[in-house]
This record gives structure tokens, sequence and C-alpha cells, in this order.
């Protein structure tokens, strides 16, 4: 046994934090050797070192300007449909969220609890099990194919998701409301004016997710869009860069690709970090 | 989350729904008359020189609108022989658009949305059964005109119950690619030489062992071959009598080889081999033809093609035997215009048009005649696809229930602990893996 408390204290903390440093180099080195190879100069796929031996910006402007290769793999096209699917359902989701938050949280209503079960259960089943019949109903709509219908599938059940928010409404106090009622405030204007201003680190919490959401689905993009590769997001379309066709050509690109993805999520989190940690704190604060 | 929206699209759904099932239906109805039609009147076809057939062919079909599915390497040529098609018939006032659509996954997305397929769609000879059982794909409406022009094995894939349903339009294998600086022409012969030459050289030989789709090469050497289905539901794959211990010793030669030159024969995805080429890391490989451009670009004059190998099993060097396909044209069963789609579906797959694929393209072809040129005469790639094709095993009829097995088995006989001396491990993984792959 070690007597010393200070050499267990020593050696505890060294095996912690060595175990951790062991667990951060594990989840950070795929991150790093994206980023790292998204530079690099030689090579034509995968190579056998981590660090390249030659540094280039090259692929990233060949992603812009379609310079690489020879097919038609237009990946500035894509990150502009991505990004106008993620502001509108973005914005769409946002709103749709916290006013159904705000509904089960404030008002009382026949069948309140029911609905919320309702939404509960429905909310469990995984979103892929109703993709074809998604498509045959956008199908009938004669939507497939089509940017909206992304926008339709990204915002429109998005209400459902209302546990959070409802969660965090029912933290601030009613008295709030009852104050501004008598001060002759409707249910809309407490809400817009009153509750919204209070839940800032929740509507950033909503704006945040539903804006990452169109970035990184996959499987339902695939299926509305099939052949129409000029309205392809970002996920279909760094996948098409791997198809076997492609890779030899554009394994560089797609990596600087990825990139290039995580940049939109990355400026949005910075701008909205602010209210974001700011909301947190204060909301604890006041208890 | 998608719940509630499915929820709300069923309520739109009731408004819309018959109108639109009813639109699909009689879309649907109206063109089956029409696209046995043309079966109906089978026969030779006159073609005039550039293979286009006489306009009367395309019925009172005017203004057809096309879609055409090509992989991306060949859209902008496509999308030229469309013009040329196009403008042949101009008073038809036929447009066409080329969109850029893999093979490999045409018949799962013509599947999955028959109405927003092309009308004209490549795909890989592996999926034919799939189109046929569900409808999605018409009989060929030429069936002599494509019987007399293309290559026997090409025709006889396309061919199930006696019925052609495809137009050939290139042959789909592989073969073995190597850097000539590092095995020679006459080195390239046998299995045992290019591993050795790839060894003295410090270079890798890269196989994709682990795919089912190269390792069936190690049964098929063996005598171990496949032959459409055992049953009439196609979920039971049909094997030739084979005689269990030429199997066992070819698949014993194999490993053995293999174990010979650990280090030197790796298992890789084939793309890293125009990457191997590239940085020097690779001598030599089996490769599909799709990947010959990147290939050879990286080798420049050095690089080589040739067919697979022999391997020597118990002192008789022995073929290897492959899988090998074909991509071919299929024209949709529902479609707007079948005479027109036919005839588009003819001319593409014709002489002309694969004359130009193998040109600029590099696609080996299966006309009878283009086969014969200069063109693949003097490319070594075409011609190893065409010598290969003398040693392989179409690519139809598959189970989806032969890969993984045929993968397993692969990657067992390549892995450092296997014993290849050990006869009666090896008949004990071949029983299974066909079991397996009958799924019995």
């Amino acid at each position: 046994m070690i007597k010393s408390y200070k050499l267990r204290r020593h050696l505890a903390n060294g095996f912690i934090y060595l175990l951790l440093a062991v667990l951060g180099i594990i989840w950070i080195s795929p991150f790093v050797y994206l980023v790292m190879h998204s530079f690099r100069a030689e090579g034509v796929t995968t190579v056998a070192y981590l660090i390249p031996h030659e540094w280039t910006i090259q692929n990233y402007i060949d992603l812009f300007t379609g310079a690489g290769g020879t097919a038609q793999l237009n990946f500035p096209r894509w990150f502009m449909n991505t990004f106008v699917v993620a502001i509108f359902s973005c914005i769409i989701s946002t709103i749709s969220v916290l006013m159904v938050s705000y509904a089960f949280s404030r008002l009382r209503f026949k069948a309140r609890k029911k609905f919320m079960n309702v939404g509960m259960i429905l909310g469990m089943f995984p979103g892929f099990m109703t993709m074809i019949a998604i498509y045959y109903l956008l199908k009938a709509m004669g939507l497939t194919q089509t940017l909206v219908a992304l926008v339709i599938c990204y915002s429109c059940g998005a209400g459902l998701g209302f546990q959070i928010s409802k969660g965090f409404f029912d933290t601030i106090p009613r008295a709030l409301d009852e104050a501004a009622t008598i001060d002759g405030a409707t249910k809309n204007q407490i809400f817009w004016r009153i509750i919204l201003p209070m839940s800032k680190p929740i509507v950033v919490y909503t704006v945040l997710t539903s804006f990452i959401g169109p970035w990184t689905d996959f499987i339902l993009a695939k299926i509305i869009m099939l052949d129409s590769r000029d309205n392809y997001t970002v996920a279909i379309g760094l996948q098409l860069m791997q198809d076997q066709q492609f890779k030899n050509t554009y394994y560089k690109q797609f990596l600087a690709g990825s990139v290039v993805v995580a940049v939109p999520i990355s400026i949005l989190f910075l701008i909205l970090q602010r209210y974001y940690v700011e909301g947190v704190t204060g909301g604890a604060v006041k208890g | 989350m998608k719940k509630i929206l499915a929820i709300l699209l069923a309520g739109m759904m009731t408004a819309t729904a018959l109108a639109g099932c009813g639109d699909g239906q009689t879309s649907g109805d109206s063109s089956n008359p029409d696209s046995s039609g043309t079966g109906d009147a089978p026969g030779l076809a006159e073609l005039d020189a550039e293979g286009f057939v006489d306009a009367a062919e395309l019925g009172d079909e005017t203004g057809a609108t096309i879609k055409v599915w090509a992989p991306d390497a060949a859209v902008n040529l496509t999308q030229k022989m469309c013009d040329a098609f196009a403008e042949h018939y101009a008073d038809k006032n036929i447009s066409i658009s080329v969109v850029a659509q893999g093979e490999k996954d045409a018949a799962t997305q013509a599947q999955s949305d028959v109405d927003a397929a092309a009308d004209v769609f490549g795909f890989a000879s592996d999926q034919l059964d799939n189109l046929i059982n569900s409808g999605v794909i018409a009989e060929c409406a030429y069936t002599d005109n494509v019987i007399a022009m293309n290559t026997e094995e090409s025709v006889k894939a396309g061919t199930v119950n006696d019925k052609l349903y495809y137009y050939p339009e290139t042959t789909n294998g592989y073969f073995l690619v190597y850097d000539k600086s590092v095995v020679s022409d006459e080195k390239a012969q046998k299995f045992e030489d290019v591993l050795a030459a790839c060894k003295d050289a410090g270079k890798r030989f890269i196989m994709d062992a682990g795919d089912g789709y190269y390792s069936c090469i190690f049964t098929f050497t063996g005598g171990v071959t496949i032959d459409g289905y055992a049953d009439e539901e196609q979920t039971v794959q049909n094997f030739v009598d084979y005689d269990e211990d030429t199997a066992v010793a070819t698949l014993q030669a194999f490993a053995q080889l293999i174990k010979d030159y650990k280090g030197t024969f790796t298992s890789l995805s084939v793309d890293k081999i125009a990457s191997g080429f590239a940085d020097g890391s690779c001598g030599a490989g089996i490769d599909g033809i799709w990947d010959i451009e990147s290939d050879s670009e990286k080798l420049g004059e050095n690089f080589g093609a040739t067919k697979l190998p022999t391997i020597n099993v118990n002192g008789e060097d022995k073929a290897m035997i492959s899988m090998y396909g074909y991509k071919a044209l299929g024209v949709k069963s529902t479609t707007k215009y079948p005479l027109t789609s036919a005839a588009l579906a003819l001319y593409l797959t014709g002489e002309n048009c694969q004359r130009q694929r193998a040109e600029q393209i590099q696609w080996g072809p299966t006309n009878k005649t283009v086969t014969e040129e200069d063109v693949v005469k003097n490319s070594a790639a075409l011609s190893a696809s065409v010598e290969q094709s003398k040693n392989s095993v179409a690519q139809v009829h598959i189970t989806s229930t032969f890969w993984d097995p045929m993968a397993n088995l692969g990657n067992q006989i390549i892995a450092d602990e296997w014993d290849p001396s050990n006869a009666d491990k090896t008949k004990e993984l071949l029983t299974a893996t066909i079991k397996n792959i009958k799924d019995e």
C-alpha cells in the first residue's frame, strides 16, 4: 500500500488523465484525420500514414469549381440546396415546436393529456418506418424529387418534439402569465412578449437541432430525390462521391466536403452560443 | 417525428389518391398492350448504315419525351448519341434527356418508383431477374436484331425462359492488371510468377478476397460453378456437378500460394489498385474494367492487362475462372413511348454506338463485329476482358444468398491462421459455403 496521500492522489490522477487522454485521442482522431487529409496533395484515395507529406487547398478549390473531375458532381449546388432547406425547415420547425410546447405547457383544454400521450407514442416510432408511405404520399401530391418535399418532411413533424421545450416552459412561473393577463395581454401576446424572451436557451437549442437535421439526414433525402442530382443535399452528394465509379477521382474532395459541411453549423453555433450560455446561467440564478 | 406528417398527408391522400391511383392504373394498362404489341411483331428490322431503324417502326409516336439512365462516365457520350437519334427522326419531334444513374443501383431505383424511372435504363446483368419479376422491364422488341449483332454469351445472359429482355451494351468483368516495370508480360500468365515478381520488387498484389464477386474465383477455378436456380421461386442456387477432390485441391493451392506470399498478397478493395499504382506500392492486382481508365492513367506506358493468370494445382496449370457479367439497356414496361424507346435502345447498343464507346470511354463491346476490330485488339484492357470472358461464369441468375458465404470463404482462406495443408478443414469450408449459399 502506498502510504503517502499526495503520491496516491498523483497516481490516481495520473491514471485518470491517461485514461481520459486515450479516450480523447480515440474520439478526436477521425476528425483530425478528416481535416488533415482534406489538405493532402499527394495520393489518390487513402494513404497508410497520418500526416500528409504535401499540403494544398486545391481539394477545396476543386470541390467548389468542379475542376477535379469530369463527372457532374455539383457540390456548390448541393450545398445551397441543403442551406435553403435547412433555413426554411429551421424557421418552420422552431416556431411550430415552441408553439406546441407553449400550448401544452400553459393552456388547459380537453384531451390535452391524451394529445401529449399520442405525441409521445408517435415520437417513439423510428422515423424511417414511414418513409415509403411518405414517399407515396408526396408522389400523390406531385412533390417527389423537390426541395419543398424535404422542407415538409423535416419541419411538419417537428411539433412532436415538444417535450424538452415544454419542460422548460413549465419552469417559468405561471405568476408571470397571470400578471400579464391582469395587464390585459392575450395568450398570444404572452407567448411572444413574455415567454419567448425568457426562453432563449431553449429557442437556441431548437434552432440548432432543426438546422442540423437537413445537413445530416441521409436516408429520407435519398429516397425522395432518387435520380434528381440537381436537388441532392450534401449528405447524399457526399455518399455519391464515395461510389465505386467516383472514389478514385473524388476521395480527397469528399474529405474536403465533409469539413465544409461542418462550417455553417459551427458558425450558427458560435453566433448563438452567447445566448445559449447567457440563458442557461440566467435561468439557473433565478431558480 | 414524421408520424404526424403521415397522418396529415393521409387526409390529403384521401382527397387526391383516387385521382392519383387512377392515373397510374390507366397509364399502366394502356401501355401494356402497346409493349406486348411490339413484342408480337419480332423479326429482323432493317437497319441503315448508322444503325437506325426505319421511321415506320416508331409508329405514330410523336413528341416523345424520353429519359435515359447512363452511368456518369457515359453521360456525355450517351447524350450525344441520343441527340443524333433525335435528329435522325427530326419529324418525330423526340426530346431525350440523359440522367446520370449508376448501373449498380439502377434496378433498385427503378423498382422503388417505376414512374420516376427512366424509359431506357442501363443496368448490370445480375439485376435482370429482379427487373423481370417486378415487371419493370419490357421484353426486347428487336430480339432477332440483338441476337444477330451480339455475342452468344451476352444474349444468353439476357434470356430468361426463352425470352430476351435486354439490349446488351458492354462487358462487365475483371482481369489482371499489372505494372509492366514490375511484372513482365510473360510472367503475367502465371499466378505464381506474378506474386514472385511483386515480392521481388517489394510491391503488393491486390485482390479483394473479402468480396464474393472476386473470391468466387477460388471455387470457380476448382470447378464449383453456378448454373441458374434450382427451384421455381428462384431462391436456391444451383451448382454444377463438380469433383470435390479437385475443388479442395484448388482451394488448397490458392491458400498455400497466398500464405507463401504473405505480405505481398493483400486483400483490399479494388480502388486501392489505382492509388497503389500511383504511389508505387502496388505491382499488380485483379481489377474491373470500370477502373481501367484510372489504372492506365496512373501507369501510362507501363500499364499492362491480361486475362487472369493460371494457378498450378498438383502440377497442372489451371486457368482461373471468374465471374463475368454484362451491362445492358432495358426498356421500362410502363413507358409511354414503347416503340421509340425500343428503337433508341437498339440504336444505343448497336454496332456504331458500341464502337464509339470502345474508342472513347473504353467500354468492351458485346457486338460481334466490334469485338473483332482493332479498337479491341489494340487495347490491352479490352482484349483482356474479351479473353477473360472465355474463362468465366455468367453473372446472371444469382441468389442474394450467394455473396456473403462466398466472401466468408475468401476471408477464411486468406486468413493468417488458415492451414492450407488441411484438406479436411478445406472440404468442410467448401461444404459449409455451398450449404449456406443454398440456404439449407
